[in-house]
């Protein structure tokens, strides 16, 4: 591993091991680049360190994700609301988004990443961000007004989502 | 001593040590004390197992971020308080894989989800929903809370607290390979999963404190076995890991390029792995005996010997020719080594294995993409699903929003255009212009096999002919480049036939197209078999395996060139007219069905080729580490992401059956008509002398007869193998098998479908007397609105997943409502029952 200065001890990677899908190059991969957004002294302490949403966002991979701004704050656990998310928080969002997670994990979370005002429902409003975020922000891409609502009104009569209502 | 070991026993996947578990929490829950604070805030959630603590947390509920079973409103910032727990949690929500809207203010108490998948039993998500609807159940046995509020509040927490506890004794009686998957699978915080772990192993150390007897020192050892094999096993997987090939590589791509343009790398890499193992299996079991076994080769070596495969290469290790039929020994030990032996029983077992591997890697994407009860086509699935989260560059990013921009809006225009109404006329005229293409596509693949087999025999005259030697091997390369230029040339011509062709659906016109260039390919390759089979192995030529395998290695090389120089005149030079000089056309796509189908080519050959020169698989290694290296770059530079949808998944499932169905299972006929059916040369080879290559087996298990040691070999190849009885039995019990699961699969479509209609039925009404009165009413009324009742919508300003009132007629493809109501209460009264059975006994967590 390398003489960083901080490692993972060895139980608590295999605690992680268990607790998420992660294989272990991955969480020590994840290790490196949570370290790498926290300034020297506090490396040390890496596992207390809470790292702000502003930060997280300068990561590559979620840099240009139109949802990012979501995915920060699904995954926080901080009391805050401010999205800013501690080495577990992080690792719980890398396991999720890895390949070997199940699909229902994957749909949960989705979900939750989709609804935007954090009601438990996907609503008009929900649905209209999420639109707007698959389509981008530009004048050329976004959709009219009419357009969004023959849209969502399709959407929420297919007949798949209709039979997908819990009752 | 016996209650460390239990402890280390019980835990064998927990990999680094062997001191108590419990221990180690204890000691780490108090240096994570302070971290209490970082809690996640799904405290009424459902799922929140974790009860220490929440005390503190009553008073905030800054962002309730919610589980979708779970309808918090902002008003009752109390739960505590509420007489029902939670009274909008609805516990009837049914973890479904896609997405569950839950209706705001409908609470169904007694109304548990009915569907339960047996598969996933040991899974978190059905641990969580079967504690949703005990929850349910207990919440419904108490109608008198309503009044009683804090005392009620005491209950809740109490009830809930016992059911945490029960969920983590089952967890605790589960095996721990299974307990590690169902708490992985819990959508929880960190946090929440390791404190639910941690109570867990709590409640198992008190288990086997209180069962633990003494254990003999036998079980000690094969305990300890376990134990240091776990370990062992955890190590090689770390550095399996480091072998993984390209992995950087790849995730660039798909970030770039997304999941569609990723597949064909990925299809690559697989590929790859095959010849790798061919290559490993042959040299070792074949080349190197006979390397220390050959002879001298005094052949002259000049550089057309690497594209016609001719010449200085015949006597080499490179062709079928080389090998010796003896039995080579070395002189200082007596044991020998059967060449013939070794030589078919590396291939064939090759080959079975490959079989395994892809009938298995097939039935896996099958399982996969193609097993759905109901596909989700339509507008719902379009938009959840259907952002890359793969991409990370940000001109990918804004490319493929405005991609998909473009496909919504087209969408939404072609709503009304979407069921055409054609006229019978217009019908028939399309069906005759398919016809007309289909025809025209036959008839260009026949021309195809008409040309190939003119040029193949052409070529066998050449090496009759009395020209010299070096034009001779020049005008051997002419089958190979006319068998290239066709493969390159006539899939254009397909794409031209699109202009003419219109197919009601874009994803039709890619099956076709992908269709009629495997019939081409496949039509190629069948012809020049024939042509090896039937006139070259019959002909008195001195060594005819060997020259089918200089003709495969023609064709291997020659194609690999052209596809190299596909690929920098349709990118590159692609791109330059498009950037330069036509701005209009710009820059190319990716074109991944094509490619795909040209690895499926070359691969199909290699196959074929491994029998008559077992090195070809080097050669197929080299090619495809070039390949993949080429197309990257020549990616990266030239193309752009690819703007149609294209359904990755389905896609490679199509690749794999390809590669299986006609390439893979044509390989195995052609071996088989050479193992059978051809005799093999009399002068070269490892099969030399023998009337049939089967032969060789046959001598041997004749010279095994005399060993009274190894009858049974015997009798298995004699009784089993050879005989025809056997196979028809086989066979017979395979299909009656078959059928059987068919008949399942067809019921449980069935049942799958009527449940469906159920949910619909029931997402309409609040709860069961007036549902059910309801249903009674709406058997026998017509379908009064259709399915497009927007009148039934309670909040139209809202205009949230809405409220219906009244039941609409279930749009069903002609389903009965009287019957589907019937078969509804059916399958309840049978669900009440099991949920009486299963209140009684706690079988239902055990997987």
């Amino acid at each position: 591993m390398g003489g960083s200065a901080s490692q993972l001890p060895r139980d608590l990677l295999g605690e992680y091991q268990e607790l998420t899908f992660l294989t272990k190059q991955e969480i020590l991969l994840a290790h490196k680049r949570f370290s790498e957004l926290l300034s020297k002294e506090e490396r040390e302490s890496i596992l207390q360190k809470r790292v702000p949403k502003s930060k997280i966002l300068t990561l590559p991979e979620l840099r240009a994700n139109p949802f990012r701004d979501r995915i920060c704050r699904v995954f926080s656990t901080s009391e805050d609301g401010d999205g800013s998310m501690s080495f577990e928080d992080f690792l719980d969002m890398l396991s999720v988004f890895s390949d070997s997670a199940t699909s229902e994990i994957k749909s949960h979370y989705a979900f939750r990443i989709f609804d935007f005002d954090d009601d438990g429902t996907l609503d008009r409003k929900d649905l209209e961000k999420l639109v707007n975020c698959l389509t981008g922000e530009g004048d050329e891409t976004r959709l009219s007004e009419s357009e969004m609502d023959q849209l969502i009104q399709n959407f929420l009569q297919d007949r798949a989502v209709m039979a997908l209502r819990p009752f | 001593m016996t209650y460390h070991y239990n402890e280390a026993f019980e835990n064998p996947d927990y990999r680094y040590s062997e001191t108590l578990e419990i221990d180690r929490s204890r000691e780490r829950n108090s240096s994570f004390l302070q971290n209490h604070h970082d809690s996640s805030l799904d405290d009424d959630s459902l799922y929140d197992s974790y009860e220490g603590g929440r005390g503190q947390r009553n008073q905030d509920y800054p962002m309730a971020s919610m589980q979708p079973g779970f309808r918090y409103s902002h008003s009752a910032s109390r739960p505590n308080t509420n007489p029902y727990g939670n009274p909008h949690t609805n516990p009837s929500f049914e973890y479904e894989p896609e997405f569950a809207y839950t209706s705001p203010s409908t609470f169904h108490a007694g109304d548990g989800p009915y569907v339960r998948r047996a598969s996933d039993m040991s899974d978190g998500g059905s641990f969580s929903q079967s504690y949703n609807r005990r929850q349910a159940d207990l919440v419904y046995r108490m109608p008198s809370s309503l009044l009683r509020l804090d005392s009620n509040a005491e209950t809740y927490d109490k009830d809930k607290y016992k059911h945490e506890e029960k969920l983590i004794k089952n967890l605790a009686s589960i095996s721990s390979k299974e307990r590690v998957k169902a708490i992985q699978k819990t959508p929880k915080t960190m946090k929440e999963k390791r404190d639910i772990r941690n109570k867990v192993l709590m409640e198992k150390t008190k288990k086997s404190v209180s069962s633990s007897t003494q254990i003999n020192c036998c079980t000690q050892c094969l305990y300890k076995t376990a134990l240091s094999y776990q370990r062992f096993k955890n190590g090689m997987s770390e550095y399996l890991h480091l072998l993984q090939l390209w992995q950087k590589t790849l995730k660039v791509i798909g970030g770039k390029f997304g999941t569609s343009v990723l597949s064909y790398f990925v299809f690559l890499k697989w590929l790859l792995t095959f010849n790798i193992f061919s290559f490993l299996v042959n040299f070792s079991f074949i080349t190197i005996p006979q390397l220390i076994a050959s002879g001298p080769n005094n052949l002259s070596f000049n550089g057309l010997e690497l594209l016609t495969g001719a010449g200085y290469f015949k006597k080499t290790v490179l062709y079928y020719g080389f090998y010796t039929n003896s039995t080579i020994t070395k002189t200082e030990n007596n044991s020998s080594y059967d060449m013939q032996l070794a030589y078919i029983f590396t291939i064939g077992i090759y080959f079975i294995i490959c079989f395994f591997s892809l009938v298995y890697s097939m039935a896996k994407s099958f399982r996969k993409n193609f097993i759905n009860p109901q596909t989700y086509s339509g507008s719902a699935a379009k938009l959840l699903c259907i952002w890359d989260f793969n991409i990370t560059n940000e001109k990918a990013v804004k490319l493929k929003q405005s991609n998909l921009s473009t496909q919504i809006k087209e969408s939404l225009s072609e709503v009304t255009l979407e069921v055409l109404n054609l006229s019978p006329k217009q019908r028939i005229a399309r069906i005759a212009v398919h016809l007309l293409v289909w025809m025209a596509s036959l008839g260009i693949a026949a021309a195809c096999c008409a040309g190939v087999y003119f040029f193949s025999r052409n070529n066998l005259q050449l090496l009759e002919g009395n020209k010299s030697e070096l034009e001779n091997e020049a005008a051997t390369l002419v089958l190979p480049i006319v068998v290239s230029l066709l493969n390159l040339l006539i899939p254009f011509c397909f794409a031209l036939f699109g202009l003419i062709e219109k197919f009601q659906y874009p994803r039709h016109q890619l099956y076709a197209t992908v269709i009629r260039n495997v019939f081409l390919k496949i039509a190629i390759i069948g012809i020049l078999c024939y042509y090896w089979l039937n006139d070259v192995a019959t002909s008195e030529k001195e060594c005819w395996e060997s020259l089918v395998g200089q003709d495969i290695y023609r064709l291997i090389v020659i194609d690999f060139i052209f596809c190299l120089l596909a690929s920098f005149f349709g990118e590159f030079v692609r791109r330059i007219i498009g950037t330069k000089c036509c701005k209009k056309l710009g820059v190319p796509e990716f074109d991944i069905a094509r490619n795909v189908l040209d690895l499926i080519y070359t691969q199909t050959l290699a196959w074929i080729g491994i029998f008559f020169a077992p090195l070809m698989p080097a050669m197929q290694i080299i090619s495809f580490f070039i390949i993949f290296y080429v197309k990257k770059v020549s990616l990266m530079r030239n193309c752009q992401p690819p703007r149609k949808v294209w359904r990755a998944s389905q896609m490679t499932t199509l690749f794999i059956f390809l590669l299986f169905f006609p390439s893979f299972t044509g390989v195995l006929s052609v071996m088989a008509v050479i193992i059978w059916r051809r005799t093999p040369s009399k002068q070269c080879g490892p099969f030399q002398g023998l009337t049939s290559i089967i032969d060789a087996v046959s001598g041997w298990m004749h010279i095994l007869d005399s060993y009274s040691s190894s009858k049974w070999v015997v009798w298995i190849y004699y009784n089993l193998i050879g005989s025809v009885h056997f196979f028809f039995i086989l066979t017979v019990i395979v299909l009656i098998i078959t059928y059987l699961y068919w008949q399942i699969i067809e019921g449980r479509r069935i049942m799958v479908r009527l449940l469906h209609e159920q949910i619909i039925n029931r997402s309409s009404s609040s709860y069961q007397p007036y549902r059910r009165a309801a249903l009674q009413m709406t058997a026998s009324i017509e379908r009064p609105f259709g399915r497009n009742g927007r009148d039934f919508y309670v909040e139209p300003s809202s205009a949230r997943i809405p409220e219906k009132t009244s039941l609409p007629p279930a749009d069903t493809e002609g389903c009965q409502p009287g019957i589907s109501e019937t078969l509804a209460l059916a399958l309840r009264a049978r669900q009440q029952a099991e949920w009486e059975m299963e209140d009684n006994d706690d079988e239902d967590f055990r997987p």
